[in-house]
Order: structure tokens, then C-alpha cells, then sequence
């Protein structure tokens, strides 16, 4: 197999605006809006493509670990410290102005740490109470509460089919779920620290894990084990968020020494650095076309690349 | 607005919070917590206590060792912590800054009417740092002075923003009993007694910026029931602060504000007690809320061991495919997408990032030519061709002159009634049963009796309705559509026409990727 070049980098818009660490960044299924959530107690919908923003929506807490934009690109949901999942309705205002919130969520007894929308009427979130939770947001009803991990929930990603999902955990362990099932189907070992964030590659038998522990890995669903391992050069900094390109061939990572690393997934050499941030890149997310992919830092602002 | 403080002791704060709490309440003791001076900080556990007495201005006095030994026994348990060695180092360096002879000259300086005391200007640290210490050049010198100055160790008397330059701006050293090293996580309450009491004073100096205006307004609606009690501790910790020598409350105030000013830094400022929020609150380093506290992990090995144990050997009895055979799988997934990764091809659409061509998006709009690389994919698999819009289109046409459109109508009518919330899935479900299902029904589906004895007792089942009830056998109607309808249809002269003349003219192409908002 021949060797892919070197990944081609160039910043095309900056997302200023926020004035606090960006903690999180999650693309709309049209490949164009994306939503940020900072410690400033705001989230801010961009248009991606211009650089501007759309929406500002500010929370009631500043405390805002994850957000989440469903696939319809109407609605977006977000939490945090505040131990509750909060969820807006993009299309709708209230009396102020700003996006409605349709539903907060609430009896987790830790932060929440991840969200992701199945649709527009349903949600999973993991926890740091180490819950994975299903919800119905029409009714606000809980509709599953699992004991998930052996520690905080950090990840989550859904199988591009939307029937089952990964979740990574600090216990160092991923675990794989049918949406409809309490019981988790799989677990995966290798991590040796955190497991910070999975992604499932786009053909939905294997997916993409980075951790504390300075590796990213590949797990096969199938095989059942870990496919390959990456490191950077160096080996000196934990991961903080991990996707793959549309293809799988790229496995790109962000770091807490401010980079974001990429590799290529079939053959596990290290395929080359950008120096994305001045501070720790907290969050990246590609678009659902895999055109361009958008991170998140302590440094206040988001980036565009393509 | 808030970031969490890198080393946490709570206890300390806490002490403060309750003592000033009874403090407010009889009136006797007013000590501030947070204006506690230098010296009496080395009774840690009851800082409130000492007093007024403290006559120095607390920077001239700073023997520092007391209180620095003290802090450290406070600090036994986060010794590990990579935080408190970076504090442990740069407080060795300030208490040498510290030293009378041959530190940094520390003096009062006269202006035009008033004095300011026990300051130092930025040239004066910038040199002492090349002197003393092994710095290539100005540059690293100042960025040493930056960090120092971040940490709150020292701090320009007359800026929010905690940063050093080499002229002659003039900067004071923070007393030991605001370092970071003490554990310090002031409360949100501590901040509003400490922005009200400046709205109570009236100088110049003492005027909140705007940011903090603000912060305070959000804070006084934050505690609006508690505010009249924050208020009474504002006042009278501003009481105790005016029978205090002029000199001193300047020395007092401007470490206090400065304090703050690492602790609630100002926007645009990085803050540096940072570290990563769901760290610290595993720690159970956070007030807001527990986390796990990874204790769970840890608290039975030998159960947890087992456990594993007991899954590695159910991983070894399941039947799984070759490593060898994955990694195929994958390689094969790639050679089959690689025209489709953007990262590695150039895209038929223009990116829209790129060629500042926002037709990607547009494309609803426009008649256009569907690009031939697209109308490929759908040869890929029966997901792909149905999860383009137009591939749904062509699909469902030929399965009309087929006949058989039942099979594809059925099956994403049970797609779409896993979206529907709860309440509408008990309808959703017989129509569905009545449709295609039951034995007289309109449009029959060709599925195997125990998939339709499954669906019928979940249609009659009294619990709550499941809205995966169907999905045996939509899978089953789904591979049967696999296996027969779509290689028919790859084959068909339908789907070969499209893809040689994938450049005719049609009226609308809805977008691949496009979302209906």
C-alpha cells in the first residue's frame, strides 16, 4: 500500500469570541454550523464557512464540559459541572432572544461529560457519576440508566448506522452498547491511562480511541482487540480528543501540549503535527462529510482547518 | 468567568468562610478572611483571630519562613502534585528576591502628594533576574517575570492584568499568605464581599474596573437572597480597614486586588491556577459536585481483578475474526472511500472553504449535474445508496416497476418510528403492524413467520411499547433487499444509464449531506 502524504493543513477561519477557555466543539449534520461551549458560560453557533456567528446562548452555568449538535441541526444540547444536560432549540427564541431551552435534564450526582444526540427526540450522555443515560427529550424522561464504567464516563460516539455506541472511560476500559440494550456487548482493554475520547471508523467495525497515556489505538469490533497503536514523536503529552478521516486512513488526535497530531491509521506512522493552539487543545470535530474539521482550545479560540 | 484553582485544600478557605460567617454575626471579631495579614498566618486554622495589630505594611516584614514552613506541612498530601514544586521553586526564588541586602531594592516611593510604599520597578527585577540567575537574555528574563507575575508572586500595583515589563512600572510582592501554594479555592461568596467592599470606599484606586462591575452584578443576582449578609460583611470588613495606617491599606488593598486578579482573572487574561476541571473534581478537589473520585477503581483489587479475569476468558471463548482479517477489512474500507476522503482528494464539489464557493451547500437550489463520483458510491452498498436522497429516489422508482416497493416503504417506516418520542410510538406501531404485517394486510412484506410471530407479540404486548419491536424484521426484509432487489437494481439498465449520463440535467438534486433545518 502506498504511503498517503503528508496531511495538508491550512487554518481557514478563527472563531474569536469566546473570552474563557473552549472546552468543546461538535459539528451540525449539514457539515457547516458547529457549536462551541467555553467557560465564559456560553455556547456560540458559528457558521464555519464564514466565520461568523449565529447564535450566542448564554447559560445558566459557566461550567460547560461538553455540547452537542443533533444531526438535524436543530437542536443543541450541552452540560457540565452543573450535573445536568441542558438542551436548546436552535430555531426557536424566547422572550430575550436567545435560543428556548426545551429540557434540562437532571439527577446525575456527577459532571456530565459527554452528549450525543441519536435524533432529534433522543439522547445518550455519560457521565461522571460513571452513568450512561438514554433520554426521551420530548417528555424529559430518563428512558435507560446504566452502570457503565468503573469510573467517569469521558467519551462517546455513536455508530454511523445510530444503533450502537462506544464509550471510553477513566477506568481505562472502552465498552461497546447496543442502543437498545442496558448490557454492554464488548469490552476493550490497552489503554493504560484515561481513555480521553473514541471515534468509530466510518465503516462501524472498529473505531479510534486516544488517552492519557500518550497513545492512540485502534480496536476492532469484530476481532474483538486492539488493531494498532500510535505514538507521537516524543511520546510527551496525553490526548484530549481523537477523529478519523472519511476514509479511516487518517487518525487525527489533539494534545495537551497544543498540537494536533495525525497519523495514518493503516500503517501507524506518525503522518505529521500542526501547531493548532497556544494552549492545550481541549476538543476537535470533523464535519460529517469529512471536509474540514474544527478544534477547540484553552486559549480561547476555535479554529477551522481544511 | 471562574477557573478552578490548581492545588485545593478546601479546609482553609472553608475555616475562613465559617469564622468570618460568626464574625459578621457578633460583630466582634472583623478581621476579613481574605485580608488576613502576613503574619498571622501562620496560625492557619484560625487566621480571623489575629487582627488589627499588624501595623507593617505586610511586604516589608515578609520573614516568610514561618508562614512558608507552615504552608508546607498544610501541604503534605498534594505533594506529588506537579503544581506545588512549580510553587515550591518560585517561592525559594521570591523569598531570595526577598532578602533585605541582596535582593530586589524594595522602597517607598514619593510622588507628587501622596507616598507609595514598598514597591520595586520592573528594570530593577528584570536586572536582579540576570544576575542572579542563569537567563540567556532580556527576553527570557521577562518571560521568567511574566510567570512569576501570573502566579500572583508579584504584581504591578497599578494593572489588572499580571504581567511584568522592563521599565519602570512598579510592582509589589504578594505576601505569603495569598500565595497559591496556600490551597486557595475562594469562594464566589468571598469575591462578592471582596467586590462590594470596593464599591464602599470611596477613591480613586479602589474603583472597579469594568469587568468586575459586571461580575458583580452577576454575583448580586447570584446571591440576591444572601446579598443583604454580603453586604454586612462588606461593610464591616471596610470598617476594619480604615482605622488602619494609610500606608498599610495601600499595601493591603493592592495584594487583595491582586490576589483577585489571579484568582478571577480578567477576561482575556490566561489564568494559570489551571487545570483540566474534571481532574481536579475527581480529586475531590472541586466543591461543585463529586465526580467519581477514581476511587471506585481502586477500592477492591482483588474483586476488580477478578472481574477482568472472568471477562479476558469470555473474550477467549467468543468467536471473533483474525486480527489479519480486520486490518483487511479496514485497508479494503479505504481503498474503496480514498476518493471520498477529502483529506486526500480533492473533492468533485469545490470546497467551499477553499474556493470561497458556497455551492456545496447551495446545491438544493441549483440545478446541476450529480457528479459521477457520487452516483458510484451507491454501488458500494445498499447503505450508501440509501442514504443518498436522489440513490433513495432512483432506488424506490425501480423497486415500483419491480413491484416490490413494499419492502424498502416498510423498512424505513421502522427507521423512522425509532425517531418518533415515546408517546407516538404505541400508534406507530399498529399502523405499521396494520400495514405490512398482519395476515390481511395492504402491502404484505415478505418476511419468515418468526419474525412476524415476534412483531405480533410485541403489537399485543401490554408493557410499554418498544420501538425496536420491528427490527427483526426490518433487518431480515433489509438483507433480503441486500441480496436480491439491489444487485438487481446495480445490474439494471436504470442504474447503468444514470451512471453514464450521471452529467444529464435533473430539476433539483437535494444536498448529500444536506439537513433540513
Amino acid at each position: 500500500m502506498a504511503d498517503i502524504p503528508k496531511i495538508r493543513w491550512s487554518c481557514k477561519k478563527s472563531l474569536k469570541g469566546h473570552i474563557n477557555k473552549v472546552n468543546s466543539v461538535h459539528f451540525s449534520g449539514d457539515s457547516r454550523h458547529c457549536v462551541t461551549g467555553s467557560l465564559d458560560g456560553k455556547l456560540i453557533i458559528w457558521d464555519t464557512y464564514s466565520g461568523n456567528k449565529v447564535q450566542v446562548i448564554p447559560l445558566r452555568s459557566a461550567w460547560v464540559m461538553t455540547v452537542a449538535f443533533s444531526p438535524s441541526g436543530n437542536f443543541v444540547a450541552c452540560g457540565g459541572m452543573d450535573n445536568q444536560c441542558t438542551i436548546y432549540d436552535v430555531n426557536n427564541r424566547d422572550s430575550s432572544g436567545v435560543a428556548k431551552m426545551v429540557r434540562e435534564l437532571m439527577g446525575y450526582e456527577g459532571f456530565l461529560s459527554s452528549c450525543r444526540f441519536l435524533d432529534d427526540g433522543h439522547l445518550i450522555t455519560g457521565s461522571g457519576d460513571m452513568k450512561i443515560c438514554h433520554w426521551d427529550i420530548e417528555k424529559g424522561q430518563k428512558t435507560m440508566d446504566i452502570n457503565g464504567h468503573a469510573g467517569d464516563i469521558a467519551g462517546l460516539c455513536l455508530s454511523p448506522d445510530m444503533n450502537s455506541y462506544v464509550t471510553g472511560s477513566v477506568d481505562k476500559t472502552c465498552k461497546l452498547w447496543d442502543v437498545r440494550d442496558q448490557g454492554h456487548k464488548q469490552m476493550f482493554f490497552g489503554h493504560e491511562m484515561d481513555v480521553a475520547s473514541v471515534y468509530y471508523h466510518p465503516n462501524g467495525q472498529a473505531f479510534a480511541t486516544c488517552s492519557e497515556d500518550k497513545t492512540c489505538r485502534m480496536f476492532d469490533i469484530r476481532a474483538d482487540q486492539e488493531l494498532c497503536q500510535y505514538e507521537a514523536p516524543g511520546k510527551n503529552a496525553g490526548f484530549t480528543s481523537c477523529v478519523l478521516s472519511s476514509s479511516g486512513r487518517y487518525l487525527i488526535a489533539s494534545a495537551i501540549e497544543n498540537g494536533i497530531h495525525a497519523w495514518d491509521a493503516m500503517k501507524g506512522t506518525h503522518n505529521g503535527i500542526l501547531n493548532a493552539h497556544e494552549n492545550r487543545v481541549t476538543c476537535i470535530s470533523i464535519t460529517p462529510n469529512g471536509m474540514a474539521l474544527a478544534s477547540t482550545s484553552w486559549d480561547q479560540y476555535g479554529k477551522v482547518w481544511v | 468567568m471562574v477557573i478552578m484553582t490548581t492545588e485545593v485544600d478546601k479546609n482553609q478557605t472553608k475555616i475562613l468562610a465559617k469564622e468570618d460567617i460568626t464574625s459578621t454575626s457578633t460583630n466582634t471579631v472583623t478581621e476579613p478572611a481574605p485580608v488576613a495579614a502576613a503574619s498571622s498566618s501562620s496560625s492557619s486554622s484560625s487566621p480571623c483571630s489575629s487582627s488589627t495589630s499588624t501595623t507593617k505594611p505586610a511586604i516589608a516584614t515578609t520573614t516568610a519562613t514561618t508562614t512558608h514552613l507552615q504552608t508546607q506541612s498544610n501541604n503534605k498530601k498534594n505533594d506529588d502534585a506537579p503544581n506545588v514544586l512549580v510553587y515550591r521553586k518560585m517561592e525559594a526564588v521570591i523569598e531570595k528576591m526577598q532578602v533585605e541586602s541582596t535582593g530586589v531594592p524594595v522602597r517607598t516611593v514619593k510622588s507628587f502628594m501622596s507616598k507609595v510604599p514598598s514597591v520595586f520597578n520592573g528594570v530593577d527585577l528584570i536586572q536582579w533576574i540576570l544576575k542572579n540567575y542563569d537567563v540567556d537574555d532580556v527576553t527570557e528574563a521577562i518571560h521568567f517575570a511574566n510567570s512569576l507575575a501570573a502566579h500572583g508572586y508579584l504584581f504591578p500595583i497599578d494593572d489588572h492584568k499580571l504581567s511584568v515589563s522592563n521599565d519602570g512600572t512598579f510592582y509589589r510582592f504578594q505576601t505569603p499568605y495569598f500565595w497559591p501554594s496556600n490551597c486557595w479555592e475562594p469562594e464566589n461568596t468571598d469575591y462578592a464581599v471582596y467586590l462590594c467592599k470596593r464599591t464602599m470606599q470611596n477613591k480613586a484606586r479602589l474603583e472597579l474596573a469594568d469587568y468586575e462591575a459586571e461580575n458583580l452584578a452577576k454575583l448580586q443576582k447570584m446571591f440576591s437572597r444572601k446579598w443583604e449578609f454580603i453586604f454586612m460583611q462588606a461593610e464591616s470588613q471596610s470598617k476594619v480597614a480604615k482605622k488602619r495606617d494609610k500606608l498599610e491599606r495601600k499595601v493591603l488593598d493592592s495584594q487583595e486586588r491582586a490576589f483577585w486578579d489571579v484568582h478571577r482573572p480578567m477576561p482575556g487574561c490566561v489564568n494559570t491556577t489551571e487545570i483540566d476541571i474534571k481532574k481536579a473534581y475527581r480529586r475531590g478537589a472541586s466543591s461543585h459536585g463529586t465526580g467519581s473520585s477514581g476511587t471506585a477503581v481502586h477500592n477492591n483489587p482483588t474483586e476488580q481483578w477478578n472481574r477482568i479475569i472472568a471477562l479476558r476468558k469470555q473474550k477467549l471463548e467468543k468467536r471473533t475474526i483474525k486480527v489479519s482479517k480486520a486490518a483487511e477489512s479496514l485497508v479494503s474500507y479505504f481503498e474503496q472511500y480514498v476518493d471520498y476522503d477529502y483529506f486526500l482528494t480533492q473533492p468533485e464539489q469545490p470546497n467551499p472553504w477553499q474556493t470561497d464557493n458556497t455551492e456545496m451547500w447551495d446545491a438544493e437550489k441549483v440545478s446541476k449535474d450529480i457528479p459521477l463520483r457520487r452516483v458510484k458510491r451507491w454501488s458500494f452498498s445498499l447503505r450508501e445508496l440509501l442514504h443518498d436522497p436522489i440513490g433513495r429516489e432512483q432506488f424506490t422508482k425501480f423497486l415500483e416497476k419491480e413491484y416490490s416497493s413494499e419492502n424498502l416503504k416498510f423498512w424505513e417506516s421502522v427507521q423512522q418510528m425509532k425517531k418518533l418520542p415515546q408517546s407516538e410510538i404505541k400508534p406507530a406501531i399498529s399502523r405499521i403492524w396494520l400495514e405490512y404485517l398482519c395476515p390481511d394486510a395492504p402491502s404484505p412484506v415478505n418476511v419468515d413467520s418468526k419474525s412476524v410471530d415476534l412483531a405480533k407479540e410485541a403489537v399485543n404486548a401490554t408493557g410499554p411499547p418498544n420501538r425496536w419491536c420491528f427490527d427483526v424484521a426490518a433487518s431480515h426484509v433489509y438483507h433480503l433487499m441486500t441480496s436480491d432487489s439491489y444487485s438487481r437494481y446495480l445490474r439494471s439498465d436504470m442504474y447503468k444509464e444514470f451512471l453514464n449520463c450521471s452529467r444529464k440535467k435533473i430539476k433539483s438534486i437535494p444536498n448529500l449531506f444536506g439537513v433540513k433545518r
